[in-house]
C-alpha cells in the first residue's frame, strides 16, 4: 500500500519535488483522501535522496548538530544538505524499506552492529579511508565499522556501560567485585526500598561482564578471525560461573526481579541505589537529580577483569546513493574534524572515537570512567546472527532473575535454543 | 438554476478530466519503468471512478466509493501482499528484487596492479549544463566531451592559457572549475562511464577518477556471477549467487519459494515447538478477556441503568476513565504498579499484611497473652515474574481497558428494550433473575453479538497489550524457540520473525500473518452463523 502510493507520487517523476508532487496528487479528487490519510497515518513525508543535494537520515540527539555541519557544507560547497529526523531504533527498518525504492537518504548515522544486516541486505557502501586517517580513530571503533576488509562507515563514538556509584552512598570504588557485593549487601534494605547495586534485567548487554570475567563469550573467532555464529560460548564454563554469580546475588537479596532499566536508573537518580551497571546515556537523568556520581571500572571477579559490549556509533553511505563522492567528500573533509566531534560530543555524551577529539576531553573524569572499563571492551558482534541470540539470552537470565530455574540448566537450555535458531545443532 | 446546474456540471467534467489525465500520466510513467501491474491500478481507479460518476445509475455507489477506496487500499492490499510475500524468502539477505541485486554486483569494481589514476579538470558553459572534462595520467590526457572521449595533446589550441601558469584555463568557449564549483557537479560526475581505449574510467574523489575494473560479470543465461579476480563462479541458488563450497556474495534477491514457509511452520520442531501452548493461550486470552469484559462491562451497565441509582451521571464519567485513556499509557503505567519490587501494589499488599500482623499481635499478646501471626513475612508477589499470575495480570489489565467500551455499548442496549416487556414480566411474576435470563440477555445479544465476535478478533490479535505490558514474558523454561508464557500468536510469531535465525524472516512471518488470518476469518464467520447475528442484523435494517 505504501509502496504503490509512493509510486503514484514518486514515480511521477524524480525532477519534482515532494511539494509539487504532492500538489499534483491533490487534484486526485479521492485518491487524495488516501494519501492524507496515509500521511496522518505514517505521520512522516519521506524525502527522496536527490542528487546534487545531500541528505542525512539522523536521530533526534545527532540533528542538532548535523544542522550545523550542514550549514557549513552548504556555504562552502554551494550544496543543499538535508537533515531528517527518524527514531533511532526504527532506522534500520526504514532503510531497507526506502533505499531500494529509491527514496532514501544519502548518509544514515547509526550503529555497528547493525553492519551485518545492511551489508547482507546490500544497503550500504563501504567508505575508503586512508591509513593515516584512520590512524586517528580508536582502533576498537575502526575494528567495529570493518567488514572483511573493507570499512563500512567513519566511527564517531565508543560507548560501552561501567560501574556506575552515588559517591555519597560509597565513596571509595570497590577494588573487587567481592568487596563490591560486601558493600551492596551494607546498603541494600530492600523494605526500605534502597539497593546496594543493581545491574537491570533481563538485559544480556548489562550482564555481559558476570559471564566474560570467567571466560565466557557469544561467539568465537574461526581461523580468519571471522566470527563463527556455530561457536557459541554461552553455557562455557566461564558463562555458567557468571550466571551462578547472578543467581547468587539474587539469592542474597542484592539483585530483585523487576529491576528493568527505568526502575534501576529511577533508584539511582533519586538517590537509593549505591551502584549500578550503567552507560553514558544514564549520566543526564543523574545529573538532572543532582546526584553525585563517579565511573570506574567493573571491578575483577576472582580476580579476572570482566569485559564489556562496546558499541561504536558511526556514519554510513547508502548503496542507493545518486550522490556517494559527495557523501564521501562530506564525510571525509567536513565531519572527520576535531570540532565537529566535539559537537557531537557535548550533544550526545559518547566518549569521540576521533582521537584528536578524544584528546581534548582528557580531564573529563566521566570519559575516563568509562576509558577504564572499556580497556577489556570487544565490540559487539555485528554479524545478523546475533539477532537469534538476545532473546534466548534474555529469557535464560529472566528465568535465574525470577529463580524459576537454575543457571546451569537456563544457559544450556538457551544455548542450545540459539544453535537451533542458527542451524548450528 | 441551470447555470447552477452547467456548473455543477463542468466542475465535475473538469475533475474527473484531471483525474484522468493525471493517471494516464502516471501510468504512462510507471509503464516506463516496467511496473506493469502498478501501472494499471490508477488507470482502472480512475475510469470506475469516472463511470461511477457519470452514470446516474450508479448514483449509490457514489457514497460508497471513498469507503470502497479506503478498503482496498488499506485492507485488501495489504491482506494480498502479505499472502504474496508468503511465497517468497523475503527477509534479512533477501530484501531486494533480482535485478537490483544483479545491478549492484555488477557495479563493484576494483583496482588491478595496472589500475590507472587520473587527475581532472572541468570545464562548464551553460550555466553548467555543458560539460567538457579534461583526465590527465602521466603522458595519457583524455578529453571528454558530449559521451565522446578522445585522446588530446598538450598543445591543443582548444586548451588555452590565458594566465600562462601551464595550467589551462579555457576550453574553447568553456570555462574552468574551480574546486568549490565542481562539488555541486559531483553526483552528475559520478554517472559518468568513460569509456577509452578498452578502459572504464569513473569518477572516485573529488580529485581524482580511476579506471575501474567490474568485479564481475553476469552471464544472465547461465544466471552466474563470474569473479574477475580469482575467476569463482558463483551460480545463483534460491535468491543468492553460491559457489560450489557454498560461499555467498550478498545482497541477495527475493525469490518464490513455493509453500516453503507454511512447511516450515508447520513441521519444523523449531517453529512449531511451543506453537501448542501459545496458541491455546490466545485462544484462552482472547475468550477469557470478551467474557470478562462482557461480564463486568453488562453488570455495571446493569447497575447504572437502575433509574434510583442516585449520582448515576458521575458514576458514568468515573467509569468511562479508563476507556478515555490512551491504552498505551494505562499499560505502561500498570506495568509499573505491578512490578514486583518497585511496584506501588506490593508495597501495598506488604504494609498492608504488617499492619494486621501487628494489629493482631497486639489483640494477641494483650488479649489472650499468646503471639499470632497472620501472614507472616510476606513475600512479594511476582505478578509479572509468575506464569499463571502474568497471564492473570494480562487479564485483568485487559479488563481495566476494556470493560468500559463493554459497559457503554450495554447501556445503550439496555435503553433500546422495551420497559413494557419487563411489566409484563412483572405482572406474570417473574423474577429478576428470569428477566434477566429470558429478557435481557437475549434482546441484548442479539444487536451486540457481532461486536463481541470482533472483540474477540481485535484481542486475538491484540499485540499492544502483551507487548507493552509483558513482552510475552516470564520465560518458558526448557523451550525449543524463545518463547513466553504471555506469548500470543502474534508476539510469538514477532519474535520468531524478528529476533530469529540471522535478521528478518518477513516471508515467514507473512505465512503465520496468513494463517492467523485465515483462523480468524473462520472463527468470525463460524460465530456469525452460530449466533444468527448477520441474519437478526439484516432483519432489523
Amino acid at each position: 500500500m505504501k509502496e504503490r502510493i509512493k509510486e503514484v507520487c514518486i514515480g511521477g517523476s524524480k525532477r519534482f519535488t515532494q511539494g509539487s508532487c504532492f500538489k499534483e496528487a491533490l487534484t486526485m479528487k479521492r485518491v487524495s483522501l488516501v494519501l492524507l490519510g496515509l500521511l496522518l497515518i505514517t505521520g512522516l513525508v519521506v524525502t527522496a535522496s536527490e542528487a546534487g543535494k545531500l541528505l542525512i537520515w539522523a536521530d533526534d540527539t545527532r540533528t542538532p548538530i548535523m544542522l550545523k555541519v550542514a550549514k557549513d557544507f552548504t556555504a562552502a560547497y554551494g550544496v543543499e544538505v538535508v537533515v531528517q529526523e527518524l527514531d533511532f531504533g526504527g532506522m534500520r527498518g526504514q532503510l531497507a524499506t526506502a533505499g531500494p525504492a529509491g527514496e532514501g537518504p544519502d548518509i544514515l548515522i547509526g550503529a555497528h552492529d547493525w553492519l551485518g544486516e545492511l551489508i547482507l541486505n546490500g544497503l550500504i557502501e563501504p567508505v575508503i579511508l586512508t591509513p593515516a586517517i584512520i590512524a586517528d580513530f580508536n582502533p576498537v571503533a575502526i575494528d567495529a565499522f570493518s567488514w572483511g576488509n573493507l570499512l563500512y562507515g567513519v566511527p564517531y563514538a565508543t560507548e560501552n556501560v561501567a560501574l556506575v556509584r552515588n559517591t555519597d552512598l560509597v565513596p571509595e570504588a570497590p577494588t573487587t567485585f567481592e568487596e563490591l557485593l560486601t558493600v551492596a549487601a551494607a546498603l541494600t534494605d530492600l523494605d526500605a526500598g534502597e539497593y546496594g547495586f543493581l545491574i537491570q534485567e533481563p538485559d544480556p548487554f548489562h550482564t555481559f561482564a558476570l559471564h566474560t570475567a570467567g571466560g565466557g563469550y557469544i561467539f568465537g573467532k574461526d581461523a580468519d578471525g571471522v566470527l563463527d555464529p556455530c561457536d557459541l560460548g554461552l553455557d562455557n564454563a566461564g558463562s555458567i560461573a557468571g550466571a551462578i554469580l547472578l543467581d547468587q546475588m539474587v539469592k542474597d537479596g542484592i539483585e530483585i526481579a523487576g529491576a528493568g532499566y527505568n526502575e534501576v536508573t529511577g533508584a539511582f537518580n533519586s538517590g537509593k541505589l549505591g551502584m549500578m551497571i550503567g552507560g553514558p546515556w544514564t549520566l543526564p537523568g543523574a545529573k538532572a537529580e543532582g546526584i553525585n556520581y563517579a565511573i570506574s571500572a567493573i571491578p575483577p571477579i576472582n580476580g579476572n577483569a570482566p569485559g564489556v559490549f562496546v558499541g561504536v556509533q558511526g556514519f554510513m553511505i547508502s548503496a542507493f546513493s545518486d550522490n556517494k563522492v559527495l557523501a564521501n567528500l562530506f564525510i571525509k573533509d567536513f565531519l572527520i574534524s576535531t570540532d565537529v566531534m566535539l559537537g557531537l560530543y557535548i550533544e550526545g555524551d559518547r566518549p569521540p572515537a576521533y582521537l584528536p577529539a578524544l584528546a581534548f576531553l582528557a580531564g573529563n573524569e566521566d570519559i575516563q570512567g568509562f576509558a577504564a572499563a572499556a580497556a577489556t571492551a570487544v565490540p559487539m558482534p555485528k554479524i545478523a546472527e546475533m539477532n537469534s541470540v538476545w532473546s534466548s539470552w534474555s529469557n535464560a537470565l529472566e528465568l535465574i532473575v525470577n529463580q524459576t530455574q537454575d543457571p546451569t540448566t537456563a544457559m544450556q537450555d538457551a544455548a542450545a535454543e540459539i544453535r537451533a535458531l542458527l542451524g548450528c545443532d | 438554476m441551470i447555470w447552477r446546474y452547467i456548473a455543477k456540471h463542468v466542475a465535475k467534467v473538469v475533475l474527473l478530466g484531471t483525474l484522468i489525465g493525471v493517471s494516464i500520466y502516471v501510468t504512462f510513467v510507471l509503464l516506463t519503468k516496467g511496473m506493469y501491474v502498478p501501472a494499471a491500478m490508477p488507470l482502472i481507479g480512475s475510469v470506475s471512478i469516472a463511470y461511477i460518476f457519470l452514470t446516474e445509475k450508479r448514483y449509490p455507489l457514489r457514497w460508497l466509493v471513498p469507503g470502497l477506496i479506503f478498503l482496498i487500499v488499506m485492507v485488501v492490499y495489504p491482506i494480498g501482499y502479505t499472502v504474496v510475500s508468503s511465497f517468497t524468502n523475503v527477509g534479512t539477505g533477501h530484501m531486494l528484487a533480482k535485478d537490483q541485486a544483479i545491478d549492484q554486483l555488477l557495479d563493484r569494481s576494483f583496482a588491478p596492479a595496472d589500475a590507472l589514476s587520473y587527475t581532472f579538470t572541468v570545464f562548464a558553459k551553460n550555466a553548467n549544463n555543458d560539460l567538457a572534462l579534461l583526465l590527465e595520467s602521466g603522458e595519457e590526457r583524455i578529453l571528454y566531451l558530449h559521451g565522446e572521449a578522445t585522446a588530446v595533446a598538450v598543445d591543443d589550441p582548444r586548451l588555452i592559457d590565458d594566465d600562462g601558469d601551464g595550467e589551462p584555463d579555457r576550453f574553447t568557449d568553456f570555462a574552468r572549475l574551480s574546486i568549490p564549483q565542481i562539488v555541486p557537479m559531483l553526483s552528475t560526475l559520478e554517472t559518468y562511464r568513460i569509456e577509452f581505449e578498452s578502459k572504464t574510467i569513473g569518477l572516485e574523489s573529488l580529485t581524482e577518477f580511476r579506471t575501474r575494473t567490474p568485479t564481475y560479470v553476469y552471464d544472465a543465461d547461465a544466471e552466474t556471477m563470474i569473479d574477475q579476480q580469482t575467476g569463482i563462479v558463483y551460480t545463483a541458488l534460491e535468491g543468492i549467487f553460491t559457489d560450489q563450497n557454498g560461499e555467498e556474495i550478498y545482497p541477495g534477491y527475493k525469490v518464490k519459494v513455493g509453500i516453503r514457509n507454511y512447511i516450515n511452520l508447520l513441521t519444523n520442531p523449531r517453529i512449531a515447538g511451543p506453537f501448542a501452548m501459545v496458541f491455546l493461550w490466545t485462544f484462552a486470552f482472547a475468550f477469557l478477556t470478551v467474557l470478562l469484559n462482557f461480564g463486568l462491562g453488562l453488570s455495571t451497565a446493569i447497575l447504572l441503568n437502575d433509574p434510583y441509582l442516585r449520582f448515576r451521571t458521575l458514576y458514568r464519567v468515573v467509569m468511562i476513565i479508563p476507556y478515555a485513556i490512551p491504552a498505551f499509557v494505562t499499560i505502561l503505567v500498570w506495568r509499573g504498579m505491578l512490578n514486583q519490587h518497585f511496584g506501588i501494589i506490593n508495597k501495598m499488599i506488604v504494609s498492608s499484611a504488617r499492619m494486621i500482623d501487628s494489629a493482631v499481635n497486639y489483640i494477641a499478646v494483650h488479649g489472650f497473652n499468646t503471639t499470632a501471626v497472620l501472614f507472616g513475612d510476606v513475600s512479594k508477589i511476582g505478578w509479572l515474574a509468575d506464569g499463571t499470575l502474568a497471564k492473570i495480570s494480562v487479564l485483568l489489565v485487559n479488563l481495566w481497558l476494556g470493560y468500559p467500551y463493554m459497559m457503554l455499548i450495554c447501556l445503550g442496549a439496555l435503553q433500546s428494550i422495551p420497559k413494557s416487556l419487563y411489566e409484563a414480566a412483572r405482572v406474570d411474576g417473574a423474577s429478576w433473575w428470569q428477566q434477566f435470563r429470558n429478557i435481557t440477555l437475549p434482546l441484548l445479544l442479539m444487536p451486540l453479538a457481532p461486536l463481541l465476535v470482533g472483540a474477540f478478533a481485535f484481542n486475538f490479535n491484540n499485540f499492544t497489550l502483551i507487548w507493552l505490558l509483558t513482552e510475552g514474558r516470564p520465560a518458558i523454561a526448557g523451550a525449543t524457540t524463545p518463547a513466553g508464557q504471555t506469548d500470543i500468536l502474534l508476539s510469538y510469531t514477532y519474535r520468531l520473525a524478528f529476533e530469529g535465525a540471522r535478521g528478518n524472516q518477513l516471508g515467514l512471518a507473512a505465512a503465520v500473518a496468513t494463517v492467523i488470518f485465515v483462523i480468524i476469518a473462520t472463527i468470525s464467520a463460524i460465530n456469525f452463523r452460530m449466533t444468527g447475528a448477520l441474519e437478526e442484523l439484516s432483519k432489523n435494517v
